[in-house]
């Protein structure tokens, strides 16, 4: 081992914190989580429908072709977006864009675009939201299943 | 590497001091949201990387769960954290929560010298899980040239027979990890 380098245990006071007397079990405390995580619901699906009129505006001005500011942006927007839906229990469209992030992933370092690949995702974002609470279980999993050979797709070239 | 967490088991959050690094107000709210039903009450809330940065010099802290960011601004502070040599915050547990990992990014999210990387979307059995097992003592810290940070060596056991193809695009490629 170099001489610049050295392993130790550190004191971690979390460990004693997390064992004193009183707190809550995990179960309730997982619960607790998830009604608070509830009254967020209205919130979230309002976030998600601006996003969604965000990424439109993206879309429109790449004009079908690669832009770096403009996929750069979108990428951003998108990742930003990843986390939103679960918290209101909707992992349809966490799975949506997590696929259009990789997809946008791989355009921006690609400096490729795909225009179809891209308004596919977008028309199935818009269709999430609008079916939200009314879905057919099954028919969004061949949905989503889809997205991800379309984006697996675009990466293969 | 076990995580999961008995529901009958007690804990206790309310004296632990948690710095939350988010810059959107509504993935913060989320954690709030989860920190608070866990019973958590000293909760240090920070939108950017510089905010945190005057926390984690004024405030000795107890755990710290990190957004990487879109513009990958977390891994940087976790790195940041981890060289600054400002005892015990340096050693903290840092739990970091990560969106997207663009492929650029994988590297610097392996090394930045977090504990956990917990891919979003959160959930609180999750992020409770992990909470507790970081909080397990013993775990050894390695400070060298190149990297500071928990000691990433586990024993090679491979994935999980139930867990199935990741999400990253290349996952689905054969003979890649």
């Amino acid at each position: 081992m170099s001489e610049s380098s050295k392993i130790h245990v550190p004191d971690v006071p979390l460990g004693r914190l997390i064992r004193m007397p009183g707190g809550k079990t995990a179960g309730q405390a997982i619960a607790d989580a998830e009604q608070g995580l509830a009254s967020l619901q209205g919130e979230s699906m309002k976030e998600l429908n601006r996003v969604l009129a965000k990424a439109e505006t993206f879309y429109a001005r790449a004009d079908g072709k690669f832009d770096a500011l403009v996929v750069s942006a979108f990428y951003g927007l998108i990742n930003g977006a990843i986390g939103l839906p679960t918290a209101g229990k909707d992992r349809a469209i966490d799975a949506m864009l997590l696929s259009l992030a990789d997809l946008l992933d791989y355009y921006r370092t690609s400096g490729d675009w795909g225009d179809k690949s891209v308004q596919v995702h977008l028309a199935t974002f818009q269709l999430l939201l609008k079916t939200e609470g009314i879905r057919d279980p099954q028919g969004t999993e061949l949905i989503l299943a889809g997205l991800k050979k379309v984006s697996r797709k675009a990466a293969k070239g | 590497m076990g995580f999961s967490s008995d529901p009958r088991a007690r804990f206790n959050l309310e004296q632990v001091s948690i710095l939350l690094l988010e810059e959107t107000p509504l993935g913060m709210s989320i954690l709030v949201q989860i920190m608070n039903g866990f019973g958590a009450r000293k909760l240090h809330r920070c939108d950017t990387s510089a905010k945190a940065e005057s926390v984690v010099r004024e405030t000795q802290l107890d755990l710290l769960i990190v957004d990487a960011m879109a513009s990958g601004g977390g891994y940087d502070f976790v790195h940041w954290l981890r060289s600054s040599g400002i005892r015990p915050n340096c050693y903290a547990p840092v739990l970091l929560t990560a969106a997207h990992t663009p492929a650029a990014a994988v590297t610097n999210a392996r090394d930045c010298g977090a504990h956990i990387v917990m891919a979003k979307p959160l959930t609180p059995k999750a992020v409770l899980d992990r909470i507790i097992w970081v909080a397990r003592a013993g775990r050894r810290f390695v400070e060298s040239d190149k990297f500071v940070g928990p000691d990433r060596r586990f024993k090679e056991a491979g994935v999980p027979e139930n867990v199935g193809v990741g999400r990253r695009r290349e996952d689905a490629i054969p003979g890649k990890g």
